[in-house]
């Protein structure tokens, strides 16, 4: 022992000394690092670990008035990469560029991104999907995923809409009962290693998703089905350059169809349904909006003759003329320093108020409107609903254009009494229309019926106001009668069903500018006329040939009603008066 | 010799540290436990074979302790003749990695000595205990003279030209073997005032290194690479992305470790975040699995591992086994402290493993030797 100098022994303690010394040092260090700094750090090494990943809520599904789907779900793929477990990025950029016909160059850039995951192609088919993930390729991902699928393809795509790759509603009732159909994406939060690989080991949070509510509509597949048909073989025939259908249920506003065609494939919503071929993006895209119109809400329209409906209504409810007033048509009217034709040039000659609603007889709609005057012609279109929308719940609904009240003359009032100088939508004349003739409850025109949970639940059922009362049941009942007699003996006897009476009235617009030989004929009619249970209106955009709408117009909603009376069970009037 | 100290042992109660034995023991399996809980993620992806590098540091272990074993049995002085022969090999083999195809690079430093594209081991570790050797062997023979100017360059000639060789291509091993030497000369050395200028000196140039450096970066003296650790050291946030990265990745882990830890075996900061987890960067792992409480333990027991060899070399029965002792002593002290110094960022970063603990069989190998040489020590004392 004393064979070590004692002075080295001391130097080996002072050295023991300062190591334990240093310990004392390294170990408040680490004290300070893990339990003062310990969240600071730790919170960063989360964050570094966490990766969130949404589940995507199924989307409501949306039925008819018969339980029949409209818009589904069908399950669809989302391929993406992560740059840090590519093993082999030559192959999976030459296989995902065959499986999703993508240019490789696109997919080679994508690759090469340093992000945790990139997205190469949303809304790959199911197979296509498949496939990819068989093939095993370290890096790739196929994660299902839903895309929204319409059974019917092309029925009622105006209304319908479709969804954009986020299954987002971006036009028709997708949009207008997005938060309805669109559910809350779930969260799964999970951990993962430097490479982005999850680790199972540790607890994953998740937020389950909760699917979306279904919708119920008013619209009927078989009533679509039929108004599309005889849309379509009437645009044909007259090769006109859009037909639009509107029916509707006069009583509530509930719309049972609404057909503009051509329509287009909800299913590839953004493939042109025309020959058209767009030179840029912008041209394309252009196209692309026109086609998504929906021309019975989004366009405005003179409504002609099918107007004279409103301005017979406001006479009569303010009690003006009666049917056996007359009339006596030159062939024109001169209000103030305007000569303002009749239809029928060499004139009606002298007739009763009936005989010229019958006739359609601009002079007599002329004279009656004068008689009105302006405050009073007004007032009623206001009282009527026909300023502003009429609140139906598809977006993008186009407001009245009318004439101020200040600056209308005779010759405005004159004009607007027969259906010119001012435009509307189709749908805001048929709903009018609607309320005029149901006994004179205002209603609004609606598709949404009922939401139901994904159980099928009741979950709402959406209520429309029809209190309010525009015009007496008096004047809705002479109203009926007339538009009867129109369709029974006036220019609206093409309109005629056999077994059914049916009101309706007739128009031809000649669309701006004027003496272009471009017109729009159209229909409204409704049945039964006494106590309506249906309400149609048609229009036939630029049609060649004939363009009357008594003569091509009215016998497609003759055609239409004799289809769907009997199919909406209302019996057939010559055999109850046979009983 | 074995004949006498057999009828030695008959007489006499031989002494045989079984505390620091069952230390070494308990500390190379923990070690074990650890290299096997940091990278069998990482070996089951790249290798598909989770348990690779555990069973390889077992096998390494085995055979370690074999020759603990066996040396701890031998006569030390008879393996002090061996260290001139010791001195000369790790020389060669020194300039053979440096300036030879021999000489096998690995992350882009030539580290490991090998044959034909195949790396056998790394020289630096043998270096290590040569000098340990070497050092005690001359302090024995000039002690008396220790002091004087003449013996001061002898020693320094003598390791100089090997800790450059080393120094080369792995700094840290250099400022190891440089610190064993210093230590060993210290504790020789009668005269403290040289230590003590030694010291301050030292320390000014620490604190010029970080207070000049970035004025001489700005006056285009120092390159601002040469630089990059201290930066980092001061602020690993700010450049996480250039060299600040794996220790900040190491500060992750040790901050979100804890009081009491994940747990063995959950540490998230091993799954390729840090990066070669098993190696230097593994006490940051034991942090983040066992929380302060197993990492002050940790520190704990190899500050009772230096206690045991302060016994050993104050009870020595020779000088010779003394320095041995005191050398060893030195050698734990120095990478254990400034291993974790490194990892907790109170340092800037420098590769140097934590003994018996990371990964790495040449080190492993050479540390039982030590320990041996150690226990053969020990085993030479004699109670009274």
């Amino acid at each position: 022992m004393s064979r070590i100098p004692v002075a080295l022994q001391k130097r080996v303690r002072l050295g023991f000394a300062l190591c334990a010394l240093a310990v004392v040092v390294l170990l408040s260090r680490m004290g300070y690092l893990m339990i003062f700094r310990s969240s600071y750090y730790s919170t960063l090494a989360e964050e570094l670990h966490e990766r969130e990943r949404e589940i995507k809520a199924a989307r409501g599904r949306i039925f008819d008035s018969e339980g029949r789907i409209l818009a589904d779900n069908c399950t669809v793929c989302t391929v993406s990469v992560i740059h840090n477990q590519l093993e082999d990025p030559e192959t999976v950029i030459q296989i995902l560029s065959e499986e999703l016909s993508m240019d490789p160059e696109k997919i080679r850039r994508l690759t090469e991104k340093y992000t945790s995951r990139e997205i190469i192609k949303t809304n790959v088919d199911k197979e296509t999907g498949d496939r990819i993930r068989a093939r095993r390729l370290p890096g790739v991902k196929v994660d299902e995923d839903y895309r929204r699928y319409y059974p019917f393809q092309t029925l009622a795509s105006h209304v319908l809409g479709f969804t954009g790759s986020d299954n987002q509603g971006i036009i028709g009732l997708e949009v207008m009962y997005d938060s309805v159909l669109k559910g809350i994406n779930g969260r799964i939060l999970t951990q993962t290693d430097a490479r982005g690989m999850e680790l199972d080991a540790v607890a994953e949070e998740r937020v389950e998703p909760q699917p979306g509510n279904d919708l119920v509509l008013s619209l009927n597949i078989d009533l679509q089905t039929y108004a599309e048909q005889a849309a379509k073989t009437v645009m044909e025939e007259k090769q006109a350059r859009q037909v639009s259908v509107i029916l509707m249920n006069p009583k509530t506003g509930e719309i049972l169809a609404m057909v503009s065609v051509p329509e287009f494939d909800c299913n590839d919503p953004f493939t042109l349904n025309t020959e058209a071929n767009p030179e840029t993006e912008e041209q394309k895209q252009d196209l692309l909006n026109a086609m998504w119109r929906n021309p019975c809400i989004n366009d405005t329209y003179e409504p002609g003759s099918t107007f004279k409906i409103i301005t017979m209504a406001a006479a009569l409810e303010e009690g003006i003329v009666s049917l056996e007033d007359s009339f006596y048509c030159p062939g024109y009217r001169v209000v103030e320093d305007r000569r303002i034709r009749c239809h029928k040039v060499t004139g009606h000659g002298a007739e009763t108020f009936l005989q010229g609603a019958l006739n359609s007889c601009n002079p007599v709609f002329i004279d009656v409107g004068l008689r009105l005057g302006v405050d009073r012609y007004c007032q009623y279109f206001r009282q009527f609903g026909l300023l502003g929308k009429t609140g139906v719940d598809l977006p993008g609904e186009a407001g009245t254009i009318m004439h101020a009240q200040t600056d209308m003359g005779e010759v405005e009032l004159a004009t607007t009494a027969f259906g010119q100088s001012f435009q509307i939508t189709p749908l805001h004349l048929i709903t009018t229309a609607a309320s005029l003739v149901n006994g004179g409850h205002l209603v609004t025109p609606h598709f949404g019926v009922r939401v139901l949970d994904a159980e099928g639940n009741l979950v709402k059922t959406f209520t429309y106001d029809t209190e309010k009362t525009i015009i007496s049941e008096d004047s809705s009942r002479t109203l009926r009668y007339i538009l009867k007699q129109v369709v029974s003996e006036g220019t609206g006897k093409k309109a005629a069903v056999a077994g059914y009476s049916v009101g309706g009235k007739t128009a031809t617009s000649e669309k701006l500018p004027r003496r272009t030989g471009r017109y729009i004929s159209s229909f409204l009619g409704f049945a039964p006329a006494d106590d309506p249970q249906v309400i149609g209106l048609i229009t036939i955009d630029e049609p060649v040939g004939v363009y009357y709408g008594g003569t091509i117009a009215a016998p497609v909603m003759a055609e239409i009603f004799g289809n769907i009376l009997p199919y909406l069970n209302i019996p057939q009037e010559e055999k109850q008066q046979m009983e | 010799m074995a004949k006498q100290a057999g009828r030695k042992r008959e007489k006499q109660k031989k002494f045989y540290d079984y505390t620091l034995l069952f230390v070494i023991i308990f500390l190379s399996c923990f070690g074990l436990i650890m290299i096997y809980s940091t990278s069998y993620y990482t070996a089951q992806l790249k290798l598909n074979d989770p348990s690779y590098y555990m069973r390889r540091q077992a096998s390494v272990l085995l055979l370690g302790f074999v020759v603990m074993i066996i040396v701890s049995k031998f006569d030390y002085h008879r393996l002090m003749k061996l260290a001139p022969l010791g001195y000369l090999i790790s020389l060669v083999l020194m300039v053979l990695v440096d300036f030879t195809p021999f000489g096998i690079e690995y992350n882009g430093k030539k580290r490991w000595f090998g044959i034909g594209g195949h790396s056998l081991f790394q020289p630096t570790e043998l270096v290590k205990i040569t000098i340990i050797l070497m050092m005690a062997a001359y302090i024995v023979k000039y002690l008396k003279v220790i002091d004087r100017r003449k013996t001061i360059i002898w020693m320094l000639l003598l390791t100089v030209p090997l800790i450059g060789l080393v120094a080369k291509n792995n700094l840290s091993s250099g400022i190891i073997i440089a610190g064993i030497v210093f230590v060993m000369y210290f504790v020789a050395s009668k005269r403290k005032t040289n230590f003590v200028v030694l010291i301050l000196l030292g320390a000014a140039v620490v604190v010029a290194a970080i207070v000049i450096g970035p004025m001489l970066v700005k006056m285009g003296v120092l390159q601002a690479y040469q630089l990059n650790r201290i930066m980092v050291w001061q602020s690993p946030e700010a450049y996480a992305s250039d060299g600040g990265f794996q220790v900040l990745q190491g500060l992750y882990a040790i901050g979100s470790g804890g009081i009491f830890g994940k747990g063995l075996g959950n540490s998230i900061q091993k799954l390729g975040f840090v990066p070669e987890a098993q190696n230097d960067m593994i006490f940051a792992i034991i942090c983040e699995e066992l929380g302060l409480f197993g990492a002050a333990c940790l520190i704990l027991l190899f500050l009772f591992m230096l206690y045991r060899f302060l016994v050993i070399a104050n009870n020595a029965p020779d000088l010779m086994g003394s320095l041995i002792v005191i050398g060893a002593m030195s050698h734990i002290a120095i990478q254990v402290i400034l291993n974790i110094a490194v990892v907790t960022n109170t340092i800037p970063n420098t590769g140097i493993t934590l003994p018996f603990i990371s990964y790495g069989g040449t080190s492993l190998l050479f540390l039982m030797l030590e320990m041996g040489l150690v226990l053969s020590v020990s085993n030479r004392i004699t109670l009274e």
